[in-house]
C-alpha cells in the first residue's frame, strides 16, 4: 500500500538551495566536517552545520562543560573552536570531499567580529551558507545578548548580509525571549534568507550535597527530548507570525530522536530539520530519520515532503 | 573520492555473563557482532567503548540501594563510557570484558543485564596506553575503581614484552574496594591480601589502603616513591602507567616530575558523546613551546595523556 519510496521526494528548498532530505546536523553536536564519517555518510544529509566558528581561536568555559539531566543535558561548552584562520586552512578544504551543502554556523562578541568571520568565509565556495549564532546561553559577552536585542539582531543581520555575496544567511534564535516572532520578523525584515530554531533554553543543576551548581559556569543551555514540545510550539508560532507571510523557510530543531520528531516539526511548519543532542548517543540517526520519513510519507501518500510543511490543522 | 575506512563503529554485542564481584562491582563479558572485529581487533588498553544503556529496566525497587532511588528515577539519554578490561580476538569472534562500579542511573540499570542479553556499543573509542617496548621497568599505578584498563595493559604486556619487568602498585580506599582484582584474602591475617588478576601473570603486587584494611596504610603514591628512594630504578628505562581518581593521577604526575621517570595517565571527563562531537570532555594541557594553556579532548585526545602535558589543578 501507499507509495513506493523510489517516486517519495524528500528534497526541500532552502533560499536559493536545494537539500536532499530535511535533515542537517546541529551546529556544536556534530564537530566541524567530517567527525561523522565513521558512521554515515555525509552524503545522505540535506545540510551540515558545523560547530560555531569565531574570529580568534576559544578555548571555552572550564569543566564540568555537560551535566545529564532528565530527558535532556545541559551544556556549557563557551564555543570552544579553533577559529576561522585555522577553520579555513584546515576544515574548508574537506568540505569538498562531500556532495552536501554546509553551511557554517559563526559566534562573535561584538557585531565587528560576525562582519569579519563572514566575510573570511563568504569567499568560499565550498561553503552554501552561514548561520548566525545569535543564541548562545554559555558567553558572558555577545551570543545570546544580540539575539534577545531586536536592535542588536537587525543591526548584525544587516550588517553580516552585506558581506555575505550569494551566500545563503540563516539567523538562529533563541527561546529565551518574552516573544519570539519579534526577533524573528526583525532578522526577516533584515534579509535573513531562513531562521532556525531553536538554540537551548538556559538552565541550571545543582548538587544537593555540596549545594555548588554542577557545571563551572554554574548555567548551561537545555537540549534533548525534554524541550521538544517547547520547540515544536516556538516553530508552529513563528511559522503562522513571521515565516508563512513572509515566505522563508524555518529550520526546526530541539529535541528530535526520531522520524515521527522530525515529522512534528515539519507539520508545525518547519522546511528543514535539526539533530543535535541525539547524535551523540546515536551518530547514525540522522539518517536513519530520512528513512523514517520515507515510509511515513508511504502510509500517508505523500509524494513529496513538502505537502507536509506546516499542514497543521 | 577516497576510500574511508572506519576506526570505530556502532555495534551490537551480546551479553555472556555479568557477574557481581562483591559489594557494587561487576565484569561483564559481551560477545560482539562479527562486523564489529576489523576495528576492534587493533584496540588496545587504555582506549574505552560507549554503551547504550536507555533501554535497560531498573532492578525491582527493592534491589535499589536507597543512596540511588532518587537517581534511579532518571531518564537516560546519553550513553556511559567504560573502559576495556579484556578484549579477545579470535577467528570468528571478538569477547570484550569491562569491570564496572554501580554509581548511579546508568551502571543500577546494567547489572540488571544477563546472558543473552544485547546492547549496543560505540568503539573503539580514544588513544591508549603506548608501550614502551625498550624500557626495562613497568611501573603500573592503580587507585580503587579505576584500575581496569591497567588489569588489560598488564595481561597484554606480559605476553608482549617478555624481558621487561612489571611491577603493580594498587590502592584503594579500603579492602571492599580492591574486588575488581579477583581478591583473595589471608586465612590468618586479614590484611594480608593476593590479587588473583596480577598473580596469575606473575606480576609483583603492592597494595595500600587508606584505612589499612588491606596492605600497608596510606596513599599508593607515597608506597610508590617509597619503592623508587629504596629501588633506584634507571629513569632513562622505567616508565609509569597511572590509572586511578584525579587526585592520586595529580600525585603519580608530580612523582614523574621528581624522579624524572616519564608516566601515562588516563583520565576520565564527563562525556556527552565520547567520539569527539561535542567538546563537553576537555582536558587543560601545557602548550611546551610558548607555556599557555590550550584544551584537549579526553575522549578523542586521550583518555591516556602524559602525565607532563596536562595542567593539573
Ligand atoms: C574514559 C572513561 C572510562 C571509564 N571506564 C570505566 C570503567 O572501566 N569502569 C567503571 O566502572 N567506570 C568507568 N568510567 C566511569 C563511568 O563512565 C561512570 O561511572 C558512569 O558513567 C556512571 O553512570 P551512572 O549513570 O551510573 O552514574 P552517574 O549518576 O552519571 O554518576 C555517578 C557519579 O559519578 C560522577 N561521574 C560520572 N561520570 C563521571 C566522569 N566521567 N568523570 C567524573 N565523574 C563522573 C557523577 O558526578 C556522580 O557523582 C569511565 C569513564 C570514562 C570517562
Ligand atoms: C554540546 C552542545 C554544543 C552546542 N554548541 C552550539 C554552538 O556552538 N552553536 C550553536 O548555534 N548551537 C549550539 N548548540 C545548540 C544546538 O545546535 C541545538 O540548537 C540545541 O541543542 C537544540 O537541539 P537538540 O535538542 O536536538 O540538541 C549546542 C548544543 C549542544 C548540546
Ligand atoms: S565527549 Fe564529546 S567531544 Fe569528548
Amino acid at each position: 500500500m501507499g507509495i513506493e519510496h523510489k517516486n517519495i521526494d524528500l528534497s526541500v528548498k532552502l533560499g536559493s538551495t536545494s537539500l536532499k532530505n530535511p535533515l542537517m546536523t546541529a551546529s556544536g553536536t556534530c564537530g566541524y566536517v567530517d567527525e561523522l564519517d565513521d558512521f554515515i555518510d555525509i552524503n545522505k544529509l540535506g545540510g551540515y552545520i558545523t560547530k560555531s566558528i569565531t574570529i580568534k581561536p576559544r578555548l571555552g568555559n572550564d569543566v564540568p562543560r555537560i551535566v545529564e539531566t532528565d530527558s535532556g543535558m545541559l551544556n556549557a561548552i563557551g564555543l570552544a573552536n579553533i577559529g576561522v584562520e585555522k577553520f579555513i586552512k584546515e576544515k574548508v578544504p574537506l568540505m569538498g570531499r562531500y556532495k552536501t551543502p554546509f553551511f557554517v554556523n559563526i559566534a562573535g562578541q561584538i557585531i565587528d567580529d560576525y562582519v569579519a568571520v563572514a566575510d573570511k568565509l563568504a569567499q568560499f565556495k565550498q561553503i552554501t551558507g552561514l548561520e548566525l549564532n545569535i543564541s548562545c546561553p554559555n558567553v558572558k559577552q555577545g551570543g545570546i545578548t544580540f539575539g534577545t536585542d531586536p536592535a542588536l539582531v537587525k543591526q548584525i543581520t544587516c550588517e553580516v548580509k552585506k558581506v555575505i555575496r550569494d551566500k545563503i544567511l540563516i539567523v538562529k534564535l533563541t527561546p529565551n525571549v518574552t516573544n519570539i516572532s519579534t526577533i524573528a520578523k526583525v532578522a526577516v525584515d533584515c534579509g535573513a534568507d531562513a531562521l532556525s530554531l531553536i538554540n537551548t533554553f538556559t538552565a541550571m543543576v545543582i548538587d544537593i550535597e555540596s549545594r555548588k551548581p554542577v557545571l563551572a559556569n554554574r548555567t548551561g543551555g537545555l537540549s534533548g527530548p525534554a524541550i521538544k514540545p517547547i520547540a515544536v510550539y516556538l516553530v508552529n508560532k513563528v511559522y503562522n507570525e513571521v515565516a508563512k507571510p513572509a515566505g522563508i523557510p524555518l529550520i526546526g530543531g530541539g529535541g528530535i530522536r526520531t522520524a515521527s520528531d522530525a515529522i512534528e516539526f515539519i507539520i508545525a511548519g518547519a522546511t528543514a530539520v535539526t539533530i543535535g543532542t541525539a547524535s551523540f548517543a546515536n551518530p547514525d540517526c540522522s539518517v536513519k530519520i530520512a528513512e523514517g520519513m520515507k515510509n511515513y510519507c508511504a502510509r500517508h501518500k505523500l509524494s513529496s515532503i513538502t505537502e507536509l510543511i506546516g499542514s497543521l490543522k | 573520492m577516497e576510500h574511508h575506512l572506519p576506526k570505530k563503529g556502532i555495534f551490537n554485542a551480546s551479553v555472556l555473563q555479568n557477574k557481581n564481584l562483591g559489594d557494587k562491582f561487576y565484569r561483564i563479558t559481551l560477545e560482539l557482532e562479527k562486523n564489529g572485529k576489523s576495528v576492534f581487533s587493533s584496540a588496545v588498553p587504555g582506549q574505552f567503548v560507549e554503551i547504550d544503556v536507555s533501554r535497560l529496566a531498573l532492578p525491582a525497587e527493592n534491589l535499589i540501594p536507597p543512596q540511588y532511588s532518587d537517581a534511579a528515577k532518571r531518564n537516560i539519554i546519553l550513553r556511559r563510557p567504560f573502559s576495556f578490561a579484556d578484549i579477545v580476538c579470535s577467528e570468528d569472534s571478538v569477547i570484550v570484558e569491562i569491570l564496572y562500579t554501580v554509581l548511579g542511573p546508568a551502571t543500577m540499570r546494567m547489572k540488571t543485564l544477563k546472558s543473552g542479553d544485547t546492547i549496543s556499543l560505540i568503539g573503539p573509542l580514544g588513544n591508549g596506553f603506548s608501550i614502551s617496548e625498550n624500557k626495562k621497568t613497568a611501573i603500573l599505578v592503580a587507585g580503587g575503581m579505576g584500575a581496569p584498563p591497567l588489569v588489560h595493559l598488564s595481561g597484554l604486556m606480559k605476553s608482549q614484552c617478555k624481558d621487561m619487568e612489571i611491577i603493580v602498585f594498587v590502592g584503594a580506599k579500603s579492602i571492599s574496594e580492591l574486588a575488581f582484582f579477583d581478591l583473595k584474602i589471608d586465612k590468618l591475617i586479614k590484611t594480608k591480601v593476593k590479587l588473583g588478576e596480577f598473580e596469575k601473570h606473575n606480576i609483583k603486587t603492592h597494595i595500600s589502603t587508606d584505612d589499612g584494611s588491606a596492605g600497608l596504610k596510606g596513599f599508593v603514591t607515597d608506597m610508590l616513591k617509597n619503592w623508587l628512594i629504596q629501588n633506584k630504578p634507571d629513569a632513562k628505562d622505567t616508565v609509569i602507567y597511572a590509572c586511578g581518581p584525579e587526585a592520586m593521577l595529580r600525585a603519580s604526575a608530580a612523582v614523574s616530575t621528581e624522579f624524572k621517570i616519564r608516566c601515562q595517565v588516563s583520565l576520565e571527563r564527563r562525556m556527552a558523546c565520547g567520539t569527539g562531537l561535542c567538546q563537553s570532555c576537555a582536558v587543560k594541557c601545557l602548550n611546551k613551546e610558548d607555556g599557555s594553556n590550550f584544551y584537549k579532548l579526553c575522549c578523542k585526545d586521550g583518555p591516556v595523556f602524559w602525565s607532563d602535558e596536562v595542567v593539573w589543578e
